[in-house]
């Protein structure tokens, strides 16, 4: 049966347990916490498996935000269920609790141990009886008010009726669409789709890209009144290598002729994930150089911009791990900061590449004493943002809005960042 | 407020003032029961969440148990949950109590609002309180039928909860059959998975006693019913369709077209956004083209995307939970993969235990065409700051050459490590190129050249050590001073301390005597007289034996130590192909993740813990069953001894060669692993050790033909007085059988089991569990006695072996029933 036992919300600092949800009657003693937390702080500096096996039961811990999202069961079942609800769980969460707090404010245990009567009250209608139940966003604040309405609500009516519901009970059943809440809302009849990429790419000792690729994802924020009806279509969709969509998206028109058509839910989602592989080209390329000699090695790296994606690339940062075997550093650079920091990462701030020099890092490296000549190589990360361009060369034709009384306004936004963009020396 | 002054002794560290709080919490609630003051209700919420965060915290505050449901009677929602929390988890320590809290529940059973109706509903049914499940009938049935949706998904759900505490009762008022109706009635798709998901509890576990519900679970993987959902697989949630996928899986289509029509209609959930949805897709897919050979290859390649994809785009968690299953894939089909290499390579920054699952892709996909570019990136991950990644590198390069493409390149690679001077890598390349020259002797000329150079001295890793020494004294003729490398390391017999090596130093200064004897015969003999000194017994047997050997004939001894070889061909696999094939059965399944069949590492309790708990407790109408709890208590401090040994064990060899091991064994492993063993040597072991001391099987007496035992063809025995009996005999024999082929094909339900156990007399009074285990009790009575025999059997029916307890009133006759119960069950199936 695909059934959790137990959930229970850790703090990764401290490994207090903050909630415990029992799901079933078999009763999860919370001793497994204690156990949990003592594998976990001992393996913390190599591994974390995925699933780890108890003396009793199978954990599945997610951990996000400094919280360690903890499910158990004594039962055979898809290793992502498990994983794929907490992970919804968690994100709720931080929708639930942190979107009132302001632009950029995450989950910390902090909110969830002010918070956790809502925090139950959430799970309680995600998952009944260790099976995952609503975790539709738009479905839960029907049931569960979010705590910044709530105590709005309190404020205003003092305390004689109860704030948290009304008085009929929207649901699937109701609605074509279990996304969208048939809630009439004051909207504010805006859309926006927002290109994400995350750019992957590795460089080899030589020089060569070894692989280089793209995820996206198509974020879209819509506040549209009614039931409206979105085409959003591509000017070169052959790019994409596979794609995956929210539940809202219909199968047939893509097939067809690759527009996405939907009824939006309210509010943020990630309408479209996709993949692009084999890009040919990187925008901005590292060139470390390493030579050691008697017990001393000379260090020096180059950043600089190929294949100028025509926007300014921001926040560059290089990094990388010096190895055990070094006992002290002096490095230094023409440009931005270069720190070292407790675990022997070494991170060089540049922001922008200055348009009149080439960034460069250089220093002397000290070995431990007996060793001749470094033997392992570092590999330098680097991350960046740029704002402005899909780096796939993905373009979004035009977004046609149907059903709606008005014209809405539609804004659209591109940006990539580096994600695992990394040069071997 | 300032905290009231508690008494000292009631102060745990962990909880400084637990008991104080919870008086004063009970005060307060006191106070505010009946108060309807306007700012109550924020009071009572004030004081509602101190309880809870009380209990989250672990203080025990049941003893505010009655002030609590005093102060339930209340319209705010929000302080509803909050009671209902609190209810829920306390109710069945007070089960007294929880009678209080029963009428406020009912009556916001059939409150205006749909919310507070489902709220009161799974309340209710949460409380799990035997005595109080008569109070829950009939709320469930009005909550069936209730105009609500979000009330129907509770009931429904509602009902597993009544069928776990009282399945009688569940069945009584014919809920099955309502769900069942629901099921196939209701516009709800949440409604409709709810009742699926109960039914498919409900009647997997009264299979095992009921041919109806087995009938009923039949119908369920039935083609009606499988395309009803199939056909709204759409409206339904993402985890009712990760329900409906795998209950389909099970599905057994009739013809192709039928196959094809599935396939067509679920191909866009491949592109569901939930990873969970897209796997058990998969698994559907692969399951029904198992037959067709050129359309399951087709499916490998429209998955290779989605399940890329996953990979790459997921978080860690589900990256790790997806790349098993993908490596699972691309060791069944490493062809298939060859031209995605590149999406196995290492990132800097995955952690290991994903950088090993991508090495172990990577060799096995390595053909012709991609074997360069793959070793080229292994050979960059050899400098690679992980040392232990490091190792897993040059021995994924080995691997490769020894899969035989392109060897030259790769054999100047691996000579190449030797020369990057470092000790962990030059250990693990010495062990390789020990594995390529037994396979590719033509390469011995450019390997000994390199290998010859290093000094003995820097390796320390026994391993590596080994095989240096086997080269030497395999090599002996081509290495010049491979006599006098011997002689030093033979003076150093004291410092060595693994014995592996001191065995290898024996045959290899043998070895390098044939070849060389004068200029070995020092070392000879100082190596035979150490290892006849040795304190190891297999060094010291194998010294004795050489010794005794050169005695006899030294040309025989050349033939026996140093014959001509035939190079390896293949080197043996460590999974068999059978395991492979079972975990890809259990694919979308924690087997997956931990690379081992499910019978491997889940073991009983983790099995079924419901069929075999409620089998006892079933039982335990009259007797006791403290008996049980001790034993599964024990089993459980066996488990936690057997991990901290795995633990420990981890810590002493953290060094390079366990971390080919998977870090987290599990610890049923080991459990199981010896339990086998000791049911299965317990008797045979006895004899083969007469045997040994020479006792001869004239000395023992010959065993007297067991007497013939008629069994009672019709016993009565009620459970109640099984369970006592269970609980007073010991156990008189205990065995291991196998099953026929035959047996374990019929062995789909228990009830198979049953009958033909049945014709011979033997009558199963409890069974339970799920394929591919199964546990059975069995009783008999001796004809014309009144001494009965108990069985508890343990069915595998992916082993095919049958684990066999017996307890006997009269245990003289227990080894002739042992048998007469052994031949019936390997009857099974041939009848």
């Amino acid at each position: 049966m695909q059934q959790l036992q137990c959930i229970f919300l850790l703090s990764e600092s401290s490994g207090e347990v903050m909630v415990e949800k029992q799901t079933t009657g078999h009763h999860v003693d919370r001793s497994i916490c204690a156990w949990f937390w003592h594998q976990y702080n001992h393996h913390r500096n190599n591994d974390q498996m995925s699933v780890v096996t108890s003396p009793t039961h199978y954990l599945f811990p997610l951990i996000r935000h400094g919280i360690i999202f903890l499910a158990c069961t004594q039962l055979e079942l898809p290793p992502l269920l498990p994983i794929e609800f907490l992970s919804r769980f968690a994100d709720i969460l931080s929708d639930y609790l942190c979107a009132g707090s302001g632009a950029g404010a995450t989950l910390n245990e902090d909110i969830v141990k002010d918070n956790f009567v809502i925090v139950y009250e959430v799970l309680d209608e995600m998952m009944d009886n260790g099976f995952p139940l609503t975790t539709e966003p738009n479905l839960l604040k029907d049931i569960v008010l979010p705590p910044n309405l709530v105590t709005k609500v309190l404020h205003a009516v003092t305390g004689n009726s109860s704030p948290s519901v009304g008085p009929t009970l929207p649901h699937a059943a109701a609605s074509t669409v279990p996304w969208r809440s048939t809630h009439p809302k004051t909207t504010t009849n805006e859309v926006y789709v927002n290109l994400v990429e995350q750019l992957d790419a590795s460089v080899n000792r030589d020089g060569n890209l070894r692989r280089c690729q793209v995820y996206g994802e198509i974020q879209v924020n819509s506040s549209l009144p009614g039931f409206p009806d979105l085409t959003l279509s591509f000017t070169n969709p052959s790019l994409l290598n596979d794609v995956r969509f929210h539940p809202c998206v219909r199968f047939r028109p893509w097939e067809s002729s690759q527009v996405l058509s939907f009824v939006p839910p309210d509010g943020h989602f990630k309408l479209m994930t996709y993949r692009v592989k084999e890009l040919k080209k990187i925008p901005i390329y590292v060139k470390p150089q390493l030579t050691s000699d008697s017990g001393n090695c000379r260090i020096s790296a180059l950043v600089g911009v190929r294949n100028d994606p025509g926007k300014t690339i921001d926040s560059i940062i290089v990094e990388f791990q010096l190895p055990p075997c070094i006992t002290s550093a002096d490095l230094t650079s023409n440009h931005g900061t270069v720190d070292i920091l407790a675990d022997k990462t070494c991170r060089w701030s540049i922001g922008q590449i200055p348009k009149d020099k080439l960034p460069s890092l250089s220093g002397n490296l000290v070995l431990e004493p007996g060793l001749d000549r470094l033997h392992v190589a570092p590999t330098f990360q680097v991350r960046f943002k740029i704002m402005g361009i899909a780096m796939s060369g993905l373009q979004i034709d035009k977004l046609d809005v149907k059903n709606m009384p008005a014209n809405p306004y539609k804004g659209f936004r591109a940006q990539t960042q580096a994600g695992d963009y990394e040069f071997r020396s | 407020m300032a905290p009231p002054v508690s008494t000292p002794k009631s102060a745990s560290p962990s909880q400084p003032s637990g008991k104080s709080e919870v008086t004063d919490l009970k005060l307060q609630l006191r106070h505010l029961a009946g108060s309807r003051a306007p700012g109550a209700d924020d009071a009572k919420r004030d004081l509602f969440k101190r309880v809870i965060s009380c209990m989250t915290v672990g203080i025990d505050v049941s003893p505010a148990f009655s002030e609590m449901v005093m102060c339930s009677a209340t319209s705010d929602v929000v302080l509803k949950k909050m009671c209902y929390l609190y209810v829920g988890n306390y109710a069945r320590c007070n089960p007294d109590l929880a009678l209080l809290t029963i009428n406020f529940l009912q009556k916001d059973c059939h409150d205006q609002d749909p919310t507070i109706r489902g709220l009161a509903l799974r309340s209710l049914c949460s409380l799990r309180v035997q005595n109080l499940v008569e109070y829950l009938v009939a709320p469930l049935a009005a909550g069936l039928k209730d105009h609500s949706s979000y009330v129907r998904t509770v009931a429904a759900i509602g009902v597993l909860k009544l069928y776990h505490i009282s399945a009688t009762m569940c069945h009584d008022s014919d809920f099955p059959a309502a769900l069942k109706a629901l099921m196939l009635s209701d516009p709800d798709a949440q409604v409709v998975a709810n009742c699926l998901y109960s039914l498919l509890e409900i009647w997997t576990q009264d299979a095992a006693n009921s041919d109806e519900a087995a009938r009923e679970i039949e119908a369920l993987y039935g083609k009606s019913i499988i395309y009803y959902l199939l056909n709204r697989i759409k409206d339904f949630s993402e985890w009712a369709q990760c329900l409906v996928l795998d209950l389909v899986s099970k599905y057994i289509p009739s013809d192709n077209n039928e196959i094809f029509d599935m396939m067509n209609l679920l191909e866009d959930r491949l592109q569901h956004a939930n990873g969970a949805v897209v796997l058990a897709t998969i698994k559907v897919f692969l399951h029904l083209t198992m037959s067709m050979t050129d359309v399951h290859q087709q499916v490998y390649e429209r998955i290779k995307a989605p399940l890329l994809t996953l990979v790459g785009a997921g978080s860690p968690e589900q990256s790790y939970a997806v790349l098993c299953h993908l490596h699972l894939l691309v060791m069944r089909a490493p062809m298939l993969f060859s031209s995605d290499y590149k999406h196995f390579y290492c990132q800097f920054s995955d952690p290991s235990y994903v950088k090993k699952l991508k090495l172990e892709m990577l060799t096995a996909i390595a053909n012709e065409s991609n074997t360069y570019e793959i070793v080229t990136e292994l050979c960059e991950y050899a400098g690679n700051v992980d040392v232990p990644i490091a190792q897993e590198s040059i021995r994924a390069v080995g691997k490769i050459a020894l899969q035989q493409y392109d060897v030259n390149a790769i054999v100047d690679r691996l000579l190449q490590f030797l020369e990057m001077e470092k000790d962990y890598v030059t250990a693990e390349t010495l062990v390789l190129v020990k594995d390529l020259l037994r396979k590719y002797p033509q390469w011995s000329h450019d390997c000994i050249a390199v290998v010859g150079n290093i000094s003995s001295n820097s390796i320390q890793e026994p391993k590596a050590k080994a095989a240096l020494i086997w080269m030497l004294g395999e090599y002996s003729q081509d290495m010049m001073d491979a006599p006098y490398v011997l002689e030093s390391l033979v003076e150093n017999w004291e410092e060595e301390h693994s014995p592996e090596v001191r065995l290898h130093l024996l045959t290899a200064v043998m070895k390098c005597f044939f070849k060389r004897a004068p200029e070995t015969q020092k070392a000879l003999g100082a190596a035979l007289a150490a290892g006849l000194a040795d304190n190891n017994q297999d060094v010291h047997d194998r010294a004795l034996f050489y010794y005794r050997l050169l005695q006899y004939d030294v040309a025989v001894a050349e033939r026996v130590v140093n014959p001509p070889k035939q190079a390896v061909s293949v080197f043996a696999d460590t999974q068999s192909s059978e395991i492979k094939d079972r975990i890809f059965d259990e694919f979308n399944s924690l087997s997956v993740v931990y690379q081992k069949p499910s019978y491997l590492f889940t073991d009983k309790e983790h099995r079924g813990p419901f069929e075999f708990s409620e089998d006892l407790s079933n039982l335990a109408i009259g007797g006791d069953s403290g008996d049980d709890v001790i034993h599964s208590a024990q089993r459980y401090e066996e488990n936690d001894k057997d991990l901290l040994l795995s633990t420990s064990d981890k810590e002493e060899n953290g060094g390079p060669t366990h971390n080919g091991s998977s870090t987290y064994s599990a610890p049923s492993d080991v459990n199981s692993s010896t339990s086998l063993v000791s049911s299965s040597t317990t008797q045979p072991a006895a004899f083969a050790i007469d045997d040994l001391l020479g006792l001869g099987v004239l000395d023992t007496p010959v065993l007297p033909p067991p007497p013939a035992l008629s069994l009672n063809a019709k016993p009565v025995l009620d459970p109640g007085t099984f369970q006592k009996k269970w609980g007073q005999l010991t156990v008189s024999s205990s065995q291991e059988s196998t099953l026929s082929i035959q047996g374990v094909a019929s062995l789909t339900a228990p009830q198979s089991l049953i009958k033909h156990m049945q014709n011979n007399s033997i009558q199963c009074i409890a069974s339970g569990g799920q394929p591919p285990n199964y546990k059975f009790f069995f009783f008999a009575q001796k004809e014309g006695s009144s001494s009965f025999f108990l069985v508890e059997c343990i069915v595998n029916t992916a082993s095919a072996k049958a684990q066999i307890k017996i307890k006997a009133d009269d245990a003289s006759a227990s080894d002739a029933f042992a048998s007469l119960f052994q031949s019936a069950l390997s009857n099974f199936g041939s009848s």
